[in-house]
């Protein structure tokens, strides 16, 4: 469906992980929802660097915690299938259980808040 | 060790959520209600064909049969009806685009489906109340398959 394959396989967490997570440069966040599946279960917890893209931009393939354009402060986690200039199109990986890019359109890079590293722990 | 003192820390503080989203009702639909109400079809069509008429003149009896008769036609035909708008409901509000995509033949297999439940009103056919328990596991095999999780079939009797 998508020219760009989801992401199969997201690691463990390493020691060096969790010592960023406890120096406050990764933040722990825990999955609601089925969107993710068979990737991510409802209840697993990942890892997410929220400074990844001041250094470089989203890449497709990446998985993502993005802001969702129309309801603010509802962080939701995706994956980038393509970028366009700043515009990203986001999806989940279960596409029947999921509202992404294909509902709400192209997001900017601003509303991407940070690239999930590893699972937790 | 360490296991046990992260899983501990974990239940106590729990992270903060993050949306793996759906806007839809996601979660509250199961084909397993098409399935209660179909198997209900099946026992009320063998209790039918298997009960026996009173002897003539026994009029006592004859009250008994017709009230029992009736009543199992009123089940057959509430639970066929039944059987028929759950599945019309995961046809119509749960399956998207998508999902026809994994499995050209939905359509074919909800209409039949739903023909089968209609046929079990009408009629008192036990191999049309088996083939809609054929379509239903179809059904219960397909809509597993796109939430990705493995669930047996299973029959309440």
């Amino acid at each position: 469906m998508f020219p760009v394959s989801p992401p199969q396989q997201l690691r463990l967490s390493q020691g060096l992980d969790l010592i960023l997570w406890l120096l406050a440069r990764r933040r722990r966040l825990r999955v609601v929802g089925e969107s993710m599946m068979p990737l991510l279960q409802p209840g697993e917890e990942v890892l997410v660097d929220p400074n990844s893209y001041r250094r470089h931009p989203p890449q497709p393939g990446d998985l993502v915690v993005a802001s969702h354009p129309h309801q603010p402060g509802l962080e939701l986690i995706k994956w980038v299938v393509y970028g366009q200039g700043d515009l990203y199109f986001i999806a989940g990986i279960n596409l029947g259980a999921s509202t992404d890019s294909r509902s709400f359109g192209l997001v900017s890079r601003a509303h991407l808040l940070g690239r999930v590293v590893c699972r937790f722990p | 060790m360490l296991k046990q003192v992260i899983s501990k820390f974990q239940a106590s503080f729990p992270a903060p959520a993050v949306y793996a989203h759906c806007d839809g009702p996601c979660g509250v639909y199961d084909p397993s209600s098409a399935r209660v109400a179909a198997e209900a079809v099946v026992a009320m069509t063998k209790k039918i064909l298997d009960l026996q008429p009173p002897a003539p003149g026994d009029k006592a009896a004859t009250v008994a049969y017709n009230n029992t008769l009736s009543r199992y036609i009123a089940i057959k035909e509430e639970q066929a009806q039944l059987a028929k708008e759950e599945l019309l409901i995961l046809w119509t509000d749960y399956f998207k685009p998508v999902h026809l995509e994994q499995f050209p033949d939905l359509h074919t297999t909800f209409w039949k489906a739903a023909k089968l439940c209609s046929a079990c009103k009408v009629e008192v056919s036990p191999q049309h109340a088996t083939e809609l328990m054929e379509a239903i596991q179809k059904i219960h095999g397909i809509f597993w398959a796109t939430k990705s999780r493995e669930i047996p079939w299973y029959t309440a009797s």
